[in-house]
């Protein structure tokens, strides 16, 4: 039996009140005027909410596994964090909502609308989103593995670092959305348009491509499906480092590279998987390389030509090493020095909300570009290049 | 200085043009469009481009376009514009956004310090050499030249703000 009755909650929340902490299961309120009312932490499991208005409302922590959603007005609704397993949201409107690290493993989405909405860091595996709107919707890094979004509009959308493993894409719409570093292993992608999208270091192994769309797509460093494809449509697709389209690749080109069997990008790849220790090594990758590193490297120096792109992957670490040359490196594991600096004269500096730099880094003479993305760990002492330093020294001695 | 009464509330404005020297202490946030030399105290600093702060800061948000100097706490941190010599940037966390642009920087950094997050020394512990790597198979590296072990790289320990 609930803690309240649906009468009691309604009167509630018309007087103001919030409906926090309640036992709610089983609650029948179809069709219900809940706009902005706060259910925080409330259990509602199996309730049933079918066709209510409950735009703005907070359901952050709330429980609603198994409840009837379907149809129901929910946007802009705060549900950060919220239990959705296994919730009918059939057509429910959910745009602009906060669903960020909420749980909707197998729940039923089909035909919602998430415009806008954001599900980073969201569980969604083997939920069913066919036909579902998710333009501009954020899904960084959520998990949306086994997923049904066949038909589903997510243009636009951001689904970087994303898993996508064995989902269903099918005619899915995913113009200009950014895929890179999601993982599409084994996923379906027949008859999709990707026009436009993000797929850099994106991979695509086993996965189903045939009559995609691909034109524009930003194809840099992404893994192939491992075999032949065949019926893609794409006039161009763009493999330079910056998705910048100065490289552009046309023609039968396009089919080998998604294959992952052409000779472009990846024979300047350098991988270094997850297992490998490197103790004490000198290494030097030339110009235009691209290097990801996956593995323990301790006391390395490691010398990049102009141009070069050095990932230190989420498993990597580089412990006591030095990174020199005029390269462009990007952090989602750990950097930690033993004498510095570190990392010398490159060009571009981005440290991932994943990564960890512990360090000095000595910039490039034209000073080096720096990115730092929200939950990155930093102890970092900056520096100008050498020949500044001394012109300084100099002039304020 | 002008208290401000905007839409969302008050805050403090330091007006282009004007430059304040000494302590500025604050329950409301605080605006800089101006210049600001001394200590800063309040729950959220905005340093817009025509703006500099050169002290001791201590903030909740700050979010920075113009010039900063000095030493800033903060929870969360969004910057943009310079950082001078002799800085040190601790927060919670730091949002530098990277430059679309090749050549074009958000942040022109000079010789600073950052301490972002709260687990930097625990990183630095985990990534001790006995540290077990996660198992999984792994493709040799190509174009890989090994040499004799290095003696590890000979350039002095960062040890103060100048890098001296």
């Amino acid at each position: 039996m609930p803690e309240l009755t649906a009468d009691l909650v309604l009167k509630k929340i018309k007087i103001g009140e919030k409906v926090e902490r309640a036992d709610l299961r089983g609650l029948v309120l179809t069709r219900a005027v809940l706009d902005g009312a706060s259910f925080r932490r409330c259990d509602l499991d199996g309730a049933n909410l079918e066709g209510a208005r409950l735009s703005k409302a907070l359901f952050k922590n709330a429980s609603l596994r198994e409840a009837f959603l379907a149809g129901a007005d929910l946007r802009e609704a705060n549900l950060e964090s919220a239990d959705l397993e296994g919730a009918n949201l059939l057509g429910a409107k959910l745009a602009g909502a906060n669903l960020n690290r909420a749980n909707l493993e197998g729940a039923n989405l089909q035909g919602a609308d998430l415009s806008g909405a954001r599900l980073t860091h969201a569980q969604l595996a083997s939920a069913t989103l066919g036909g579902a709107r998710l333009i501009r919707a954020e899904l960084a890094h959520a998990d949306l593995s086994e997923t049904d979004l066949s038909t589903a509009k997510l243009d636009e959308a951001d689904l970087t670092s994303t898993d996508l493993s064995g989902a269903n894409l099918e005619e899915a719409s995913l113009a200009r959305a950014q895929l890179r570093d999601a993982v599409l292993r084994g996923a379906t992608l027949l008859r999709a348009d990707l026009s436009g999208a993000d797929l850099r270091r994106a991979n695509l192994s086993g996965a189903k491509l045939e009559g995609a769309l691909f034109t524009g797509a930003r194809v840099r460093g992404l893994v192939g499906t491992g075999a032949p494809v065949i019926g893609i449509r794409a006039e161009w697709v763009d493999d330079s480092e910056e998705a910048s389209r100065a490289v552009r690749v046309t023609g039968g080109q396009i089919a080998d590279l998604l294959a992952g069997l052409t000779a472009s990008a990846p024979s300047h790849k350098r991988y270094f998987g997850q297992g490998d220790v490197l103790r004490n090594a000198h290494l030097e990758f030339n110009t235009g390389a691209a290097v990801e590193i996956e593995s323990l490297f301790e006391h390395c120096t490691i010398a990049l030509g102009e141009g070069t792109e050095l990932v230190i992957g989420r498993g990597g670490v580089l412990s006591g090493c030095q990174v020199q040359g005029a390269g462009r490196i990007t952090i989602h594991g750990k950097f930690v020095e033993r004498e510095g600096p570190g990392i010398v004269g490159a060009t571009q500096l981005v440290v991932s909300s994943e990564g960890s730099l512990v360090g000095a880094v000595e910039q490039a003479q034209d000073l080096t570009r720096f990115g730092f993305e929200p939950g990155c760990h930093l102890r970092v002492q900056i520096l100008q290049a050498k020949k500044e330093r001394s012109t300084k020294g100099g002039k304020q001695s | 200085m002008i208290p401000m009464q905007g839409t969302q509330g008050r805050k403090t404005l330091v007006e282009e043009g004007t430059s304040f020297k000494g302590s500025l202490s604050s329950t409301c946030p605080v605006e800089v469009k101006g210049r600001v030399e001394g200590d800063v105290t309040a729950p959220a600093l905005s340093v817009s481009a025509s703006g500099s702060v050169h002290g001791k800061v201590k903030v909740g948000e700050m979010q920075s376009h113009g010039e900063l100097a000095g030493e800033f706490d903060a929870d969360v941190v969004q910057l943009q514009g310079t950082v001078k010599d002799r800085t040190i940037i601790r927060a919670k966390s730091l949002e530098v956004k990277l430059s679309p642009t090749e050549g074009k920087m958000q942040v022109v950094f000079g010789e600073c310090q950052l301490e972002v997050g709260s687990e930097t020394r625990e990183v630095a512990a985990s990534a001790r050499p006995n540290e077990k790597a996660p198992k999984g198979p792994s493709v040799p590296p190509e174009g890989v030249k090994p040499s004799e072990p290095s003696k590890g790289p000979s350039v002095r320990p960062p040890t103060d703000a100048n890098g001296a």
